[in-house]
């Protein structure tokens, strides 16, 4: 009775040696006949005890969610092995934590190079509107780089337990029946810069696939794609003088000639400033809007020296299989990345944890063998937990981001103390409040208002030169 | 860096780090990397580059702007060559040598410190909202096609809530809701004597009828949302985009075998 129910919630796999788990165990789950195979989600307890040593699982990436899983799996007491390719990479990234990663995940304070408090949105038509009134004194967005934040968090997993491997993961063979473990391939390098590295092999009883948004074990687990947005960044050290103005301000630019999907961005690092702009449907044309974003920047950057060009896919939405088996994908590698913001380092850090925990729960503190049951229940508490938020940034993305006259309507609308209270709180804290409904009822309309005048605006504009 | 240099200079270009793309719009040619020094173009003039010398551009800008535009400069056209604070700067007037010059700032004598001056705009001792809206509407589109920098020294801070509600409704919204009107009436009065003349039942009398009080309604929500051809497609297209995401999402939630429900959030 108890494979029925097993056999419920395998999924894509239809293995029938499930059977053999409930022999060893007396729990039993509680039989839901289901021949319409809805996906029921339950943890297995009646998994057998791992003899002789604990959970094995392989944490593919070292980045933010590669660290945090690494980190909750060893605390947990799971055998843990950490595969990074590149220990001082420095990654192509905006660098902007919210505030509630650093509680939560307690980052030292001195990771964070800047604290940003005021932003300023520009309109295509440079209306400029300055955000960050309503922050108090001890809120406040940082900026880290992320080759000090990613080494933090491996540092932190290993002195946890967790074996850290300079390495880059080739490819995986999957078990041939349900205990068998995962063969991880991978060539590990010995320190020595250029090195071809060493070929080695590895059996693992589960893999965290957080290795980012080109992720191999993605690929491996036929995942299945996303569509993903280009983001090109210049690194630009400007004069000292125009750097105080970007003391703690950071500015978005949207219109048009910046990005027809997105936005334009001048974030402060630690003493330089990232310009950048990114795009999903003109992909190609990326390096105009990227002149263009230069362009409307130009008197407050005036007289710098671009140090580095990078880009980086950005992926817009999760793939379509998130989960195999006993192969879980988070962070990138799993298309978590916001949309209308772009945001991905805390949602990587927070979805490797929770696949950690889920893991470490399913085992039991490594005791006993997970299977994809287990997995399915990180899946679950994350589309539970955050979907609001990326549903309303989908929202936000589709209505603002479609037009000029709709941007314009944006910027208009960020000079609004209500709205400038509720997006703050929703980043910073990453959770969507309801708000106060008369002010809601008033921010509609508003809303509405905006949008109808910069349409009508428009409307005008092409008249003009008709 | 002044407007001389690069007046008299030839477009000399320094190394470029990453390659510009000089057929690009022209305005953004010429984009030296090693630093970020201002336009070579001998045709433009470069306010920001005015602004690195003088701090205090905006009030500059101002006083002068008056002077040198009496008249709105019509935004396709050209001329205003150049400004007047360059020509004080640089000797050699560089506004005789070019006549084309299509200047990269946006510029209009009503337009002060960066939003509109209402107090120019009055008519009969009102505001003429409607040439506000000519005026903005104008404006943004210089803007669209010649994108400015953003400078802190000339913050923009027009927003066009300052234009009253009734305004927008009776420029925008009563032509379009009169021609509305006029199509309901007009598929009203004729579906009205159709529907007599095929079942004998007068115009009261069809009101109390289910059957048409749902025509009636199918009638108005379709003059309302279907206003050109294009609006079906849109519509449709709109329908389908405000699920695409929550398909993406539940995509993991599916199986492949046909007789699977998904998971729904």
């Amino acid at each position: 009775m108890a494979s029925i129910a097993l056999k419920s919630f395998i999924g894509l796999r239809q293995t029938a040696t499930e059977k053999t788990h409930f022999t060893m165990q007396a729990k039993p789950v509680s039989p839901k006949p289901s021949n319409h195979r809805t996906l029921q989600v339950k943890a297995a307890k009646t998994s057998p005890k791992v003899t002789g040593r604990n959970l094995r699982v392989a944490v593919i990436g070292g980045g933010p969610a590669g660290g945090a899983a690494a980190e909750t799996l060893a605390k947990g007491g799971v055998e843990t092995f950490l595969i990074e390719r590149k220990m001082d990479n420095c990654k192509p990234c905006g660098g902007a934590i919210p505030l509630c990663m650093v509680g939560e995940f307690d980052l030292p304070l001195d990771i964070i190079d800047r604290r940003v408090t005021k932003m300023k949105m520009i309109s295509p038509s440079n209306v400029a509107v300055d955000i960050g009134q309503t922050l108090k004194p001890h809120e406040y967005i940082g900026m880290v780089r992320r080759e000090v934040l990613d080494q933090y968090l491996r540092n932190r997993a290993s002195e946890n337990g967790a074996t850290v491997i300079n390495g880059l993961f080739l490819k995986m063979d999957k078990p041939g029946d349900g205990e068998a473990p995962y063969v991880l391939h991978y060539t590990e390098y010995d320190g020595k810069a250029g090195g071809a590295g060493v070929k080695k092999t590895m059996e693992v009883d589960a893999v965290i696939g957080a290795d980012g948004a080109n992720s191999r074990v993605a690929k491996s687990i036929d995942a299945g794609d996303y569509e993903y947005a280009i983001a090109f960044q210049e690194r630009i050290k400007i004069p000292d003088d125009k750097m105080v103005y970007y003391e703690n301000l950071a500015e978005m630019y949207v219109g048009d000639d910046v990005s027809p999907d997105f936005y334009g961005w001048v974030f402060p690092k630690c003493d330089h400033v990232a310009v950048g702009t990114g795009t999903v449907t003109h992909k190609g044309d990326i390096k105009k809007f990227q002149l263009a974003t230069r362009n409307r920047a130009n008197d407050k950057i005036l007289g710098g020296k671009i140090l580095r060009v990078e880009a980086h896919p950005i992926p817009e939405h999760p793939r379509p299989r998130r989960l195999a088996g006993r192969v879980a994908l988070v962070g990138d590698a799993a298309g978590y990345v916001t949309k209308c913001s772009g945001e991905g380092i805390y949602f990587a850090a927070k979805s490797g944890r929770m696949c950690a925990e889920a893991i470490v729960e399913g085992s039991e503190n490594g005791k006993r063998m997970v299977n994809e049951a287990d997995l399915r229940t990180y899946l679950e508490k994350w589309d539970k937990t955050y979907w609001p938020t990326y549903k309303v940034l989908d929202v936000l993305q589709k209505v603002f981001y479609r037009s000029n006259p709709a941007r314009e309507a944006f910027v208009e609308m960020c000079a609004d103390e209500y709205v400038q209270k509720m997006t703050f709180d929703s980043y910073l804290y990453k959770r969507v409040v309801p708000g106060n409904p008369w002010e809601d009822l008033k921010l509609a309309v508003n809303t509405i208002g905006s949008l109808v005048r910069a349409n009508a605006l428009r409307r005008e504009m092409e008249k003009i030169n008709v | 860096m002044s407007i001389s240099m690069a007046l008299l200079s030839p477009t000399t270009h320094l190394p470029t780090l990453s390659p510009s793309s000089s057929h690009f719009k022209p305005l953004l040619t010429h984009k030296p990397f090693l630093s970020l020094r201002p336009k070579n173009h001998p045709l433009f003039t470069i306010r920001a580059s005015a602004e690195n010398g003088a701090g205090a551009l905006g009030s500059v800008a101002t006083a002068v702007e008056p002077k040198a535009e009496p008249e709105v400069p019509v935004p396709a056209a050209e001329a205003v060559p150049v400004k007047s604070e360059s020509s004080a700067g640089a000797n050699g007037s560089p506004g005789t040598a070019e006549e084309v010059s299509v200047v990269n700032l946006f510029e209009d004598g009503r337009w002060v410190n960066g939003t509109w001056d209402l107090k120019q705009f009055e008519k009969n001792g009102k505001t003429d909202w409607d040439a506000v809206i000519d005026a903005e509407a104008r404006r943004r589109k210089w803007l669209q096609d010649n994108p400015e920098s953003s400078s802190n020294g000339n913050p923009v801070s027009f927003d066009t809530s300052i234009v009253p509600w009734w305004a927008w409704i009776k420029r925008y919204h009563l032509p379009e809701a009169e021609i509305l009107n006029g199509r309901a009436a007009m598929i009203g009065f004729f579906m009205a004597y159709f529907v007599d003349s095929l079942t004998g039942v007068g115009l009261v009398d069809q009101m109390g009828n289910f059957f048409c009080k749902t025509l009636l309604f199918i009638a108005v929500g379709g003059v309302l949302l279907i206003r050109k051809n294009e609006d079906v497609e849109n519509l449709k297209k709109l329908l389908e985009e405000t699920t695409f995401y929550d398909k993406q999402w539940q995509a993991t939630w599916q199986e492949e075998t046909p007789a699977s429900s998904s998971k729904k959030k």
